[in-house]
């Protein structure tokens, strides 16, 4: 009888693995419940509904074999206690992260929110952390249908990741109407005909945050905490750098060559332990390294953590996180300012124009509000200033900002070269839409890898 | 005391009947167990358990999408505890299959990324070929170790999984990532005329059960009918003994190893041409573990790996639903699965140890 | 329970009496309304045939079991023991047939990590009271040794000294004499007597009529789970016991042994090829080591080897068996050369191996005698079930095992599951080296047994055992071999030697190795 304590041991290393393998949300630090119900009816009424779909089920047996409107008529019930169900308009959204990451999802589940409190006869449902380390089990498709399913007509995704399993499942479901954020479907031409894409001009945010770095920054060593390569991050990176660039010759007057720019790619948009780097580890290898800026561009906000931690300990370090317009909060002191995107806006809009049938597929790159890029019923992207930037400093970004805004300031203007020294745009241009949305590689002067 | 406990025992010989109740059918107790651990914590939780039990054992059933989601998730779940029922058999913890899942899974991507030209029957052959010889190359890695350095196979495999997980994540962010970009997400989809054909509308491939079920069979005959399944069992049980009535002991270990990692290669290779369409850094999906999951509860019968893998994978499937429907968690699915097996696991200790008072 | 109490100090002895005990197992009644008592300081035999109901009596009243029905009186006062610490702090303890240590501890560690606190305050004083109780008790116990260097002997006084050390006045041994040598048995005899005399009682439980003469001062007999004989003052003659431990099987069945006159006449006729023939043979295991053998084993015979545990007897049959490779030297088998050959080769060649632990290395616990014939088959990628399981039933009814052909070996007895060995054994095998092939068993099973073995050399094999059992080689051997401290003597016709002879020569009194350059 050798063998219990094998089996325990087997056991007790299932289990650890299992664990692993469900893959703990990254630890995200905004204490919001992670289970917290979605649809705000009490669990009851849920309940109760559920019971009532079986007789239902049971006296169409018979006309289950046809598979489209048995389906249809059976979820019909679950929805039967909301008061009026005709005028309800549900639309669902496929977050790949958390809700409480403060950072990418959370912006967009804020969104949804202000989509519904906004937006009379709405209601928002969503399914997060659709990612192969959380739900392995759990494709894009999936996750659709499960919305569907709950009597969701208006399905957001918010990943590029997902551009392949948000086309499969619009062409499933022709009747339900699909926003790929930050795809590009509609512009190759790849999505079906109920697919919009929606993305907002992060460049703009993304050169007043290098251009902050660049401000503030002792040394002028940048650290940009990349997420994973595509063209998007890299016209991202691209942006900051030019705004520090810019910055750092114009009004801290200084060489060029002094300015150092490093990217380290984490392999995805937020840490999965054991496939991404680990962005915190990534981000104290910055500060050990002597970059005192730390400009996120993932999801959550390890670069704030770590850097208001080094900042504690008594090290000159700062840090810019993005996405989410409350990213600061979580190291105030350090903080430079975040650009982040704001939803709500466009999506009522679009949600509007779906309800009443004048949807249209579009592949819209939306910029700020130059009026105000910070006015939450009108921007699509903004910047808020932090604690960390000093009040000259912050004097110096207004007034970046209203260059921008006056359009005399095209940063995409050439002479540009790419990193292996091609020119990207030539003297006296501006890089189109299209070169700037398709970017194959890093500028020339920044760290880091390109994978063209 | 004694009197009233005579009082109320019937003569030793006639069972009583919590034992008609326990004795025959751990399994219901398993059951029982299982669902009392995972009620307890719903309540915990504050949530209805009869909604989420409904959701969990019949939400898979529910429309034809799911229901082809689940045969989906149960066919590598059966391959994968087909081939731990070798091992098992075998006495073998084979902790590594997850890595020749993975390896399984790499090494299907090689015909179908050098020869995406092929017509697709050969082309499919080709790539499981290579997934069950990926696999079973992993796996006699493990053997090997455990065989030629007295390296425990249980460690041996955990460090293999960790080494094709890297592997994997090599390949996809380095040689095969997609053109212009580098994500840990996964490689470029496949061209959509190699992908193994789906049923109309839905994502349910029926080669892939059918070769699961061959797969499955074919362990089942092996085991019961052949002289080396009957080996197997033997240097499983003893390996000692088996050597003395002239086993070859070694040999069995290593093709029992090199069976379940053949099997796991090929879940591997399925996941690529009829799930993923794409070497995605978590290709096993953790299917490996919860196949080891699935044997540990029917004890290495085959069997009862069919069905005990269809309600796991409903559970799964199932679950997904919930955190929609009933605002719960739905790892909730993972806790009633270890709930089982953990109380099958005490079930048959209870019952083992009775058996060997008498 | 004062620390520093050892037992020579012991003020009084302990009475044990067991009152109408019932324990049942399933359907079987292993103990059925067992009334007995023990007097104080003295040692008390309990005898009876495998299965009698022993070893579940002493469970019982060592706490290892709880009863059924009936009561346990220490002292006269009745006592419900929990477990076997209840039994301990009541005075109850049991030495196990198999030890129950920590084998990668040391003694001492050992003796600290399972007596209570207050018996060993320190590391110091548990070493001196180890020390102390083993010299009273003449026990060679080294308290920084590792468990698993010791022998099951010393293991057996080990756990002897924890029972004490934690204030045990009456000390239950099971079958203390398996698998140990006579010399350490002689030791713990002497122990036990010299406890008794300060006070401890001792309960002895054996089937070896033999040591219960020797040692106790009364004996009681169960047999089915009853008591057959209460408290027999001893000396008692053995064909009286021996009734009482059989019941009527004894006169219908068991007769004394047979096979020494069919030894003899068949030992004349000699065969032109020896089964064994070793040459210069050296072998190391551990740090013994057993040098330039040279030995003719012929066929149809059957040689003992007697030695003490660990004299190196193990070795020769395990070198005989090809489960050990020679370091120098030939092993032909049947003229063929083996030597450095694997284990598969030997048993090509007609040789098997039958261990002494049968459920370790011997059978397959969990599977039946028909999948054990299917193993045997040897050919065909498919399984012959009809054949495996007509081979099954006729080995059933050839060596009157007591199962179906489908019965798992390991719900077998021991005795039928040492028949199921021997029966595994193919018939044209023509050397079968055996340790201890009757560890365990009582006299009818061993006796069975050797039935089997007999009619084996007769067909011709040349069987090969080892036993510490003076009587079981003086019986059944044609020619025997002693082993003293890695050196073996030549061959040695059985009749020329007597017991005693046997015995001095085991201790290496009068002990002549063959000399190393013959």
């Amino acid at each position: 009888m050798r063998r219990p304590p094998v089996h325990l041991l087997v056991l007790l290393l299932l289990i650890v693995g299992l664990l692993a393998a469900c893959g703990s949300a990254p630890a995200a630090p905004v204490a919001a419940p992670t289970e917290a119900p979605v649809v705000e009816e009490p669990t009851e009424a849920t309940e109760e509904s559920t019971e009532a779909e079986e007789p239902t089920e049971a006296t169409e047996e018979p006309t289950e074999a046809t598979e489209e409107p048995a389906e249809a008529t059976d979820e019909e019930p679950t929805e039967a206690p909301a008061v009026s169900e005709d005028d309800e308009y549900v639309f669902g959204m496929v977050l790949v992260g958390p809700i409480n990451d403060g950072g990418w999802n959370q912006a967009h589940f804020e969104g949804g929110e202000y989509v519904e409190a906004n937006l009379p006869g709405t209601r928002f449902i969503y399914i997060d952390k659709v990612n192969p380390a959380d739900r392995p089990n759990v494709t894009v498709e999936q996750a659709v249908e499960e919305l569907v399913g709950q009597g969701a007509r208006f399905i957001i995704t918010n990943s590029a990741e997902f551009a392949d399993g948000t086309n499969t499942a619009a062409a499933a479901h022709p009747d339900i109407y699909f926003l790929h954020a930050s795809g590009d479907g509609v512009l190759t031409g790849e999505a079906p005909e109920n697919v919009t894409n929606l993305m907002g001009r992060m460049e703009y945010g993304k050169m007043i945050a290098g251009c902050a770095a660049a401000l503030q920054s002792e040394n002028g060593r940048l650290a940009y905490l990349g997420p994973l390569i595509d063209p998007e991050t890299r016209r991202l990176v691209n942006a900051t750098f030019l705004g520090a660039q810019y910055c750092w010759e114009t009004y801290r007057e200084r060489p060029v060559e002094e300015l150092e720019f490093k990217v380290t790619w984490i392999g995805f948009w937020f840490n999965i332990p054991g496939v991404t780097l680990d962005p915190t580890r990534v981000a104290t290898d910055f500060i050990s390294e002597g970059y005192d800026v730390i400009i996120s561009g993932i999801d959550t906000t390890e670069g704030l953590v770590e850097a208001n931690k080094a900042a504690q300990a008594g090290q000159n370090v700062w840090a810019v996180p993005y996405d989410y317009i409350d990213a600061c909060a979580q190291g105030e002191e350090i903080c430079l300012g975040v650009p982040y995107f704001n939803w709500g806006p466009r999506y009522i809009e679009i949600i509007d124009e779906a309800r009443a049938g004048n949807f249209m597929a579009r592949w819209e790159w939306l910029g700020p509000d130059w009026s105000d890029i910070n006015n939450l019923e009108t921007s699509m992207i903004g910047f808020i200033k932090g604690a960390g930037l000093t009040e000259e400093n912050g004097a110096i970004i207004d007034e970046f900002i209203a260059k921008l805004a006056e359009g005399d300031l095209q940063l995409f203007s050439g002479p540009l070269f790419f990193q292996d020294g091609s020119e990207f745009v030539a003297e006296g241009a501006v890089a189109t839409d299209e070169e700037i949305w398709n970017t194959p590689q890093l500028l020339q002067g920044i760290e880091g890898q390109s994978a063209p | 005391m004694n009197k009233i406990g005579s009082l109320l025992s019937p003569p030793p010989w006639t069972p009583r009947l919590w034992q008609i109740m326990l004795l025959p059918s751990p399994f219901i107790l398993a059951l029982l167990g299982a669902l009392g651990i995972t009620t307890l914590v719903m309540l915990i939780a504050g949530v209805s358990p009869l909604a989420v039990y409904q959701i969990l054992f019949f939400g898979a059933f529910s429309t034809p999408v799911r229901f082809g989601d689940m045969v989906m998730l149960a066919t590598p779940l059966i391959l994968c505890a087909s081939g731990l029922t070798l091992t098992f058999a075998a006495g073998l913890y084979n902790l590594g299959v997850e890595g020749q899942v993975v390896l399984g899974a790499i090494a299907a991507m090689i015909p179908l990324r050098l020869f995406p030209e092929l017509p697709t029957p050969l082309l499919w052959t080709l790539s499981l070929s290579c997934a069950a010889c990926g696999g079973a190359c992993w796996a006699l890695l493990a053997a090997s170790l455990r065989l030629g350095a007295r390296v425990s196979e249980i460690f041996a495999g955990l460090g293999l999984n960790f080494l094709a997980s890297g592997l994997a994540l090599y390949l996809i962010l380095g040689p095969w990532r997609r053109s212009g970009a580098a994500a840990a997400s996964g490689t470029a989809l496949l061209p959509r005329d190699i992908w193994l054909p789906t049923l109309e509308g839905l994502r349910l491939a029926p080669l892939a059960p059918i070769i699961a079920l061959l797969g499955l069979g074919l362990v089942w005959w092996v085991l019961s009918r052949t002289r080396w399944g009957l080996e197997v069992r033997a240097v499983g049980i003893n390996p000692n003994a088996a050597d003395r009535l002239g086993v070859a002991a070694t040999w069995r270990i290593a093709q029992a190893m090199a069976g379940c990692g053949a099997l796991a290669g090929i879940a591997g290779g399925l996941q690529i041409i009829a799930v993923f369409h794409q070497l995605i850094p978590n290709i096993s999906s953790g299917v490996g573990l919860l196949g080891l999951l699935v044997v540990l509860l029917v004890l290495a019968r085959p069997v009862w790996v069919l069905p005990v893998s269809i309600i796991f994978a409903s559970f799964t499937v199932g679950s997904v639903q919930l955190p929609l429907a009933l605002g719960v968690d739905s790892s909730i699915a993972g806790v009633l699965q270890g709930a089982l097996v953990l109380s099958a696991l005490l079930a048959r200790g209870v019952r083992r140890e009775r058996a060997q008072r008498i | 329970m004062r620390g520093n109490q050892v037992p020579s100090h012991t003020f009084y002895c302990m009475q044990i009496a067991i009152h109408n005990l019932t324990k049942c197992f399933g359907s079987l009644r292993a103990n059925d309304g067992l009334s007995l008592s023990f007097a104080g300081g003295q040692i008390h035999g309990v005898l009876g045939e495998n299965g009698a109901g022993k070893s579940t009596m002493m469970k019982l009243i060592s706490g290892y079991l709880r009863p059924d029905g009936g009561e346990i009186r220490l002292d006269d006062q009745v006592v419900h023991l929990r477990s076997p610490g209840d039994a301990l702090r009541a005075g109850v303890g049991m030495v196990h047939q198999e030890p129950l240590d920590v084998p990668a501890f040391s003694v001492l560690e050992n003796l600290l990590c399972a007596a209570p606190r207050q018996a060993l305050p320190s590391r110091a004083a548990a070493r001196t009271k180890l020390l102390d109780l083993a010299r009273q008790l003449h026990f060679s116990l080294e308290p920084d040794a590792p468990v698993n260097q010791l022998t099951v002997g010393q293991r057996q006084q080990l756990e002897l000294v924890r029972l004490l050390l934690c204030g045990a006045r009456t000390l239950i041994l099971d079958e203390p004499t398996t698998g140990i040598t006579a010399a350490q048995a002689r030791a713990l005899f002497a122990a036990l007597r010299q406890l008794a005399n300060s006070g401890s009682t001792v309960l002895f439980v054996s089937h070896k009529l033999n040591e219960v003469a020797e040692l106790c001062d009364t004996v009681s007999v169960l047999r089915s789970g009853q008591a057959v004989g209460r408290q027999l003052n001893m000396p008692q003659p053995q064909e009286q016991l021996l009734q009482l431990m059989f019941g009527a099987a004894w006169n219908a069945e068991v007769r004394p042994p047979q096979g020494r006159e069919q030894a003899n006449g068949h030992a004349v006729g000699t065969q032109p090829v020896p089964t064994w023939q070793l040459e210069a043979v050296r072998a190391r295991e551990g740090n013994l080591t057993l040098a330039n053998v040279n030995l003719e084993l012929p066929a149809g015979r059957v040689i003992g080897l007697a030695g003490l545990d660990g004299s190196g007897q193990q070795i020769l049959l395990r070198l005989l068996a090809g489960r050990m490779r020679p370091e120098a030297g030939r092993i032909r088998v049947h003229g063929q050369d083996l030597s450095g050959a694997s284990a598969s080769a030997y048993r090509q060649a007609g040789i098997e191996y039958l261990p002494a632990d049968r459920m370790l290395d011997g059978v397959i616990g969990a599977l039946s005698l028909t999948e054990h014939f299917a193993l045997l088959q040897g050919k065909g990628q498919l399984v012959d079930w009809r054949a495996a399981e007509r081979e099954a039933r006729e080995a059933i009814a050839a060596y009157g095992i007591k199962a179906t052909p489908v019965s798992r070996i390991n719900s077998l007895s021991g005795g039928n599951q040492q028949r199921a060995m021997l029966a595994l054994v193919p018939q044209a095998c023509r050397g079968i080296a055996c340790e201890q092939p009757t560890r365990g068993l009582d006299v009818a099973s061993a006796r069975a047994i050797w039935q089997r073995l007999l009619a084996r050399r007769d067909a011709g094999c040349t069987i090969v055992f080892a036993s510490p059992d003076l009587d079981e080689l003086m019986n059944y051997s044609d020619q025997i071999m002693v082993f003293f401290a890695g050196a073996c003597s030549p061959l040695m016709a059985r009749n020329e030697l007597s017991s005693t002879r046997l015995a001095e020569l085991i201790g290496g009194v009068g002990f002549t190795p063959v000399m190393s350059d013959q």
